[in-house]
């Protein structure tokens, strides 16, 4: 009975393979795909990944069950009377005092907003309105450059920085690699456009960042050349539906050409 | 477990997180200014189809989801002068997951302590020492169709299933998840891990 695998002297061999690929790699391959990581265990379980294959091998299962998940489970949404029936159960139970005041009402409205999008409040019809557009996302750009750092998911990777839109966005920005153009990718972030979030991904150019963020759109003007606000300059340009906006305190040619490139580019995931 | 690696929160919302995508100064005065009623149309209504969509994973039932909402609801608003800021979406889904489980436990109080569940929470522990270099490609589970996908997951045990749901469905980050589910984010991660397993793991062997 004693005299099976499990002797005090034999190694299983489980436990030896173990030491491969430990749990710790293992949670850190799902929470690197999840965008979790901060930058520097972000590379060394990149790297990691490429020397032991088991890892890479995760990595793929993971990112095929997720697709797999995207395209096959489209999220429902609620019953259409169960909000109502929310609201009217709710105004049932306790009734606020009279008739809000404005000031309630207003806050309220601004409120909604804030939640809703999870950040700005300004209600913008943004295809009407490409100025205001602009100076919004130069507010952004400029808040960006103050935050600890500018992006949400910091990754020169084009593969890490597109899956992380998924779920945060409706649709995943075109991720375009320009390394060798001396525009360096090094992540992306949420920004909000009139309570509609959008991608913005983020460039470096020597010491100068570039936020480029991709507006849904489809009445915007086809291309516009470099304009300027607040010291910085802006590139738009609109391609399938989709508006871009290219803000940096680059030269306005270093800005157009990295449009140029962006639009010609075929390096896309 | 010992693992601290995760990127620094920034995320607009976060009382932590630098005040960058918030605009509005003052959104925490205009809380305050709003009766009970406008707090619930900001902080609950956004996130009703979200609500649903979990309380249905949880129950497996459309009808049963809709009351666990409506619930939920009624919770959250008697509980909406206690909200302290913070993430309300995954103030939500806490209140509605903990609704669903109630619920469970009066209605079907086989479903919610099955043995698959204890055997989940004793894996939960266990350690990933399968590392399997004979598993089939990851592409063979790419023509799963949708039935199955959702069999599959609707048959993960609770603990698991909610998390996949909670970041593979609905998109929510780990530390949101961990809010909702109100576990640390170290068992996140290996639910997480776990459950992507399990699922990959019966969509490669089950062929109907």
């Amino acid at each position: 009975m004693g005299q099976r695998g499990d002797h005090p002297f034999v190694i299983p061999e489980k436990k030896m393979s173990r030491s491969k690929s430990d749990d710790n790699s293992v949670l850190l391959v799902h929470a690197h795909l999840d965008g979790e990581l901060d930058p520097a265990n972000a590379l060394s379980i990149a790297q990691q990944m490429r020397q032991e294959p088991a890892l890479a091998a995760e990595a793929e299962r993971v990112k095929e069950l997720q697709k797999l998940i995207h395209e096959r489970l489209p999220r429902e949404a609620a019953p259409p009377g169960l909000r109502a029936r929310i609201e009217s159960s709710v105004s049932g139970t306790r009734r606020g005092p009279g008739n809000p005041s404005w000031r309630t009402l207003a806050a309220s409205v601004a409120l909604a907003a804030v939640i809703a999008s999870g950040s700005t409040w300004f209600v913008v019809d943004f295809r009407h309105q490409p100025a205001q557009v602009a100076e919004l996302l130069v507010s952004s750009h400029i808040r960006s450059l103050m935050a600890p750092q500018p992006v949400d998911v910091l990754s020169s990777d084009r593969h890490t920085v597109k899956p992380w839109f998924n779920g945060r966005i409706s649709k995943s920005p075109r991720v375009i690699d320009l390394t060798k153009d001396d525009f360096r990718l090094i992540g992306g972030r949420v920004d909000v456009v009139g309570s509609v979030p959008v991608s913005t991904l983020v460039y470096r150019r020597t010491k100068h960042l570039i936020s480029l963020t991709a507006v849904p759109a489809e009445d915007a003007p086809a291309f516009s050349g470099p304009q300027n606000i607040d010291g910085y300059n802006i590139v738009r340009w609109t391609e399938n539906g989709v508006s871009y906006w290219a803000i940096s305190d680059v030269e306005p040619k270093d800005l157009e050409l990295f449009a140029q490139l962006f639009r010609t580019s075929q390096n896309e995931l | 477990m010992s693992i601290t690696p995760l990127r620094p929160r920034i995320a607009p919302n976060s009382p932590d997180g630098p005040p960058v995508r918030l605009v509005t100064p003052g959104v925490q005065e205009s809380i305050g200014m709003l009766d009970d009623s406008a707090r619930f149309r900001a902080l609950v209504l956004p996130y009703i189809d979200e609500a649903y969509r979990l309380a249905r994973w949880l129950t497996a039932n459309g009808t049963d989801a809709e009351d666990v909402v409506q619930d939920a609801s009624l919770r959250a608003f008697r509980g909406i002068r206690n909200y302290a800021g913070g993430n309300p979406r995954a103030w939500l889904l806490s209140i509605v997951r903990n609704t669903a489980y109630s619920w469970l436990r009066k209605n079907r109080p086989a479903a919610i302590v099955s043995v698959d569940d204890l055997e989940a929470v004793e894996l939960e522990r266990a350690t990933f020492d399968e590392s399997r270099d004979d598993t089939p490609e990851a592409s063979l589970i790419a023509r799963v169709d949708a039935e199955r996908l959702r069999k599959a997951i609707a048959d993960l045990p609770a603990p698991f299933r909610e998390t996949l749901v909670l970041r593979d469905i609905e998109g929510l980050d780990y530390r949101e998840i961990a809010e909702a589910t109100e576990v640390p984010i170290g068992t996140v991660m290996s639910r997480l891990a776990r459950a992507r397993r399990r699922l990959t793991e019966t969509l490669m062997t089950t062929r109907q």
